[in-house]
């Protein structure tokens, strides 16, 4: 702009002054204009005007319209109340309806209808929490030994000589065994073996049932979808629980190493254990979690402590962070480390110094560091130079029971229940996590009125929407887990939004100090020339009317 | 000097002396080269020849040379330039080719000059006209300027647009509309920036028309010189197409300097603003960046009406401070048009002070990138502190050039006020 100046100028200097010669001022450019009209002046002064007017045709043609296009700020329509709702828990309402099948082969049908109905009754009796309820239903007799794959728990009937209950290990069955009187009449309200059952299965179902009811609790849910009478000692130990497992992830990666305190062992079959010991869970893992494995081997490795006895205070320093090749995370998934060290050192046994770092099922070979992995002491000869897959079995078989509680599965029960209890749990939370983003994004768009919203951002979050309802629907089968998986990433994707993320901290004070440097400079000569032009105009128009009265006088 | 008699040997003696000098540098001092062009006043990424290199290595093995986002050239370069032998092997074929481009530039300069355009045109008539340079002076003053064997040297193709530009200039004043526009389109297609020239050149054209075919109505003569220029484009532009196979030429060339995508460091002002811009802000600053450098073509073509060369020249003065990629070359540029205008020379006020400004910033450039880049003890302000400053001096020179030619129409006007102080107001 600074050449403007001497063109605005130059102008004026041109401009015809019949004052005296040496200086021309601005007083005495007026002047001449009211005494002399010399022959170029209107042409002078319609060149100064075509001079303002191509700047400013630039400015308001161009700057303008560029100014609006590339300033405004694109806000995707995003149904704020629909994800303040979610996030509120009003959309969905947490449902577990679990279907207990009772086959009951060896009992008549119209007593095993008695004896559902009793059950039944005993059950809804015991329960409190209106979103975790059991429903019997018969199993037809047919389906004798493949349970139903739409129950979660298949209830054997079997005559016996007492009241037992015993889980199978490989399917999710209960075999409960009655002694024959204890079929209830038809006619009788009550049966000691109805409340055999109830109690049985609430027994079974009482940490999923705690550990559900505490997410909510955790969550916005409002009060009257929520479980009464959470007892404390339970609470404590469900959140200590839950800080010992690990944040959810579609995919946790896995890493064995096999640290040794000198030259040998230098190699290990742990393709071959993992294979053999750790595989079968992680298939049954595999609709909820991905794993990706890698393994290492580490000689010379000296460890944080080296006391021959391990105390409690020891294990947390046993690792030797910053000689131990342990990267925090590999490929963005959160890192599960699993380590046999090799060498003669031993823990105190636990009745000398009682660790809560070690959960109650850690043996005296092994303790487990929250969220972080396990670390197993392997005592071999000296001179063996090679772990075989027999030797890494009890390595192996107490990080996967590890693994377990680091995905947050629950303590108790048989595998298989444990296994569909974690896909419950996980879908609830991960419902209750994406609904929650969705609210913090919604409250987000509301806080912040000058954010700009990417469509891609409305779009993962119908996206989200739409699984959430579809999860809520179908909560406690698999594919709620699977909707539920699907809308987290979709919520968490729009959540942390790219181009968003940068406007956050961005108020419209800034504006100003954006614009005023370059544009204040630039808009000062403007807006003068243009009031000095349109000033001279007025003048002018007034003169030439009074000029015009004049003459009608004259 | 003024006025002396121009043999054909002092001719021959001036382009002999400067295509020596040239090759002398490109022979005895064979580092000079290579460290001439990585220098960033000299080679921006929209000229650079190492960049050309590596685009005419995709473009000779086939593949796109926009592949790889570091060619930003036009892609008529590509087939010029794989016709020679490889700058590798043999340099001296491509060094000629500079050399000869300079002298082309010169004789096109020596052209305006002799025109004597600078001095009168067809509406105004300066009365100092008579104390001007000869074309020899003019034309050794452009060959013999630093800034001008620099450029050279680095083998910035930025020289072709130089050329490009000059020749379109000396054909207008000698009266040939039509191989003026085509060397205009040829500046534009090579830059883009020099299509802003188009109204100055235009009325430049229409005031030198030859008497004998002239066209009375302006409005057609400038429909048709734009025209010329949209046609000749658009043939290039067919060229190109047909040469890479693609369009993508349009953004790889002319996109990066409309979005400055390449965010290099060099003696403009627009780097580092950008680097520091919010990024939603970005594509707005870039319009007003742009449309502030367009914003002087209406405005002064509208106040000098009548010395078109004194906007054409103010214009590339302009240019070479505020677009977007300057380097040295475009200051070789428009110190090469000043010395048209020796006879405004006496009315320049600040003379002393913008020539010393340019000569302070262009030895301390180099020093503050040197101790931004490679000592490490300076930063990015060391090095565009030093820009502004340079930014300023040439600015100041604008000004005080604009000042002058304006005074001197004033005292066409105002006779009597010949020699007076004059304030402002």
């Amino acid at each position: 702009m600074s050449i403007q100046q001497p063109a605005d100028n130059g102008t004026a200097d041109s401009q015809p002054s019949a004052t005296s010669p040496g200086t021309v001022t601005a007083n005495n450019n007026e002047t001449p204009k009211l005494k002399t009209a010399p022959p170029e002046k209107p042409s002078d002064i319609r060149r100064r005007s075509h001079i303002i007017l191509s700047f400013w045709l630039i400015v308001l043609c161009l700057g303008l319209p560029i100014w609006w296009k590339t300033t405004t700020i694109y806000r995707a329509d995003l149904p704020l109340q629909e994800m303040l709702d979610w996030a509120d828990g009003k959309a969905c309402r947490p449902v577990f309806p679990l279907r207990i099948s009772i086959q009951a082969n060896t009992l008549q049908d119209q007593e095993a209808q008695n004896l559902l109905r009793l059950t039944q009754h005993a059950l809804d009796d015991l329960n409190d929490f209106s979103g975790h309820h059991l429903r019997l239903q018969l199993a037809p007799p047919m389906a004798a030994e493949n349970h139903d794959r739409e129950s979660v728990l298949t209830i054997r009937l079997l005559p016996g000589e007492t009241t037992t209950a015993t889980f199978d290990q490989y399917e999710p069955v209960l075999d409960i065994t009655y002694p024959p009187n204890a079929i209830p009449s038809p006619t009788s309200s009550s049966s000691s073996l109805a409340t055999y059952i109830a109690g049985q299965l609430r027994s079974t179902f009482a940490e999923e049932q705690a550990t559900i009811s505490y997410l909510l609790s955790t969550n916005s849910i409002p009060s009257d979808h929520r479980p009464q009478g959470l007892s404390p000692d339970v609470a404590e130990s469900l959140s200590k629980r839950t800080t010992r497992s690990l944040k959810y992830a579609p995919t946790y990666h896995l890493t064995f190493s096999l640290f040794t305190s000198g030259p040998l062992p230098s190699s290990w079959d742990i393709e071959e254990a993992i294979a053999e010991y750790m595989k079968p869970v992680l298939d049954v893992l595999s609709p909820i979690h991905n794993f990706t494995i890698d393994t290492q081997v580490q000689l010379y490795a000296t460890p944080g402590v080296q006391n021959q006895v391990l105390n409690k205070e020891d294990l947390s320093s046993f690792i030797n962070a910053a000689e131990w090749p342990l990267s925090p995370s590999i490929g963005g998934a959160p890192t599960i480390n699993f380590i046999v060290f090799v060498g003669n050192q031993t823990i105190a046994s636990p009745s000398q110094s009682p660790g809560e770092g070690a959960i109650p099922g850690s043996t005296s070979h092994s303790w487990l560091i929250p969220q972080w992995g396990t670390i197993y002491l392997l005592p071999l000869p000296h001179d063996k130079t090679h772990v075989d897959s027999s030797a890494l079995k009890q390595p192996l078989l107490t990080f996967t029971s590890h693994l377990l509680s680091f995905t947050g599965a629950p303590q108790s029960g048989s595998l298989p229940l444990r296994l569909s209890t974690l896909a419950r749990i996980r879908s609830a939370d991960l419902l209750l996590r994406a609904s929650s983003t969705l609210g913090s994004l919604a409250r987000l768009a509301l806080a912040l009125p000058s954010i700009s919203i990417p469509s891609s951002v409305a779009d993962g979050v119908s996206k989200t929407i739409r699984h959430l309802r579809l999860a809520c629907e179908t909560l406690g089968g698999p594919e709620g887990l699977a909707h539920a998986r699907i809308a987290e990433a979709e919520a968490e994707r729009a959540f942390f939004e790219k181009s968003m993320v940068g406007q956050l901290y961005f108020p419209d004070e800034h504006k100003v100090a954006v614009y005023l440097p370059l544009l204040g400079p630039v808009a000062v000569p403007l807006v003068m020339g243009l009031l000095n032009e349109l000033k001279a105009w007025r003048k002018r128009r007034r003169e030439a009317a009074e000029a015009g009265a004049g003459k009608k006088k004259e | 000097m003024d006025g002396a008699k121009v043999t054909p040997g002092r001719t021959a003696g001036l382009y002999a002396g400067a295509a020596v000098l040239r090759l002398a540098i490109f022979t005895l001092f064979p580092g000079i080269p290579d460290l001439l062009t990585g220098r960033v006043e000299i080679s921006t990424p929209v000229t650079s020849f190492k960049r050309l290199q590596e685009g005419l290595f995709l473009y000779n093995h086939n593949v796109s040379p926009y592949d790889g986002g570091v060619y930003h050239q036009a892609p008529l370069f590509l087939p010029l330039f794989s016709l020679l032998p490889s700058s590798a092997s043999l340099p001296i074929f491509t060094y000629l080719l500079y050399i000869a481009v300079d002298l082309l530039s010169a004789s096109a300069l020596w052209r305006i000059a002799d025109s004597g355009e600078s001095g009168s045109s067809a509406l105004f008539t300066s009365p100092r006209r008579e104390k001007r340079w000869s074309g020899f002076v003019i034309a050794a003053l452009f060959l013999l300027n630093p800034f001008t064997v620099a450029t050279c040297i680095g083998r910035s193709t930025s020289v072709f647009t130089t050329c490009a530009i000059l020749h379109a200039v000396a054909k207008a004043v000698s009266g040939a509309p039509f191989g003026a526009m085509v060397a205009l389109s040829f500046a534009s297609y090579l830059s883009m920036y020099p299509l802003l020239l188009l109204p100055p050149l235009v009325l430049l054209c229409y005031d030198r028309q030859r008497s004998g075919r002239a066209t009375k109505s302006m409005l057609q003569f400038a429909g048709t010189c734009t025209a010329t220029v949209a046609g000749v484009l658009s043939v290039l532009f067919q060229l190109s197409y047909l040469l890479t196979g693609s369009w993508e030429f349009l953004p790889s060339t002319y996109g990066v300097q409309l979005t400055l995508s390449d965010l290099a460091p060099n003696v403009g002002l627009w780097w580092y603003f950008f680097i520091e811009m919010f990024d939603s802000f970005r594509s707005f600053f870039l319009a007003v960046f742009w449309l502030h450098l367009s914003s002087y073509v209406a405005g002064l073509t509208v106040r000098i009406r009548r010395q078109p060369l004194v906007v054409l020249t103010l214009l590339l003065g302009i240019f070479n401070i505020f677009k977007p990629y300057p380097s040295i070359s475009d200051t070789s540029l428009f110190l090469a048009l000043v010395p048209l205008y020796r006879h405004v020379f006496p009315l320049m006020r600040y003379t002393f002070v913008s020539a010393a400004v340019v000569l302070y910033a262009s030895c301390l450039g180099p020093a503050f990138y040197y101790l931004w880049i490679y000592a490490g003890s300076g930063n990015a302000n060391f090095f565009y502190a030093i820009t502004l400053v340079w930014g300023l001096g040439l600015s100041l020179l604008v000004c005080d050039l604009m000042f002058a030619v304006l005074r001197d129409e004033w005292e066409v006007e105002r006779p009597e006020m010949a020699g007076k102080e004059i304030r402002q107001i």
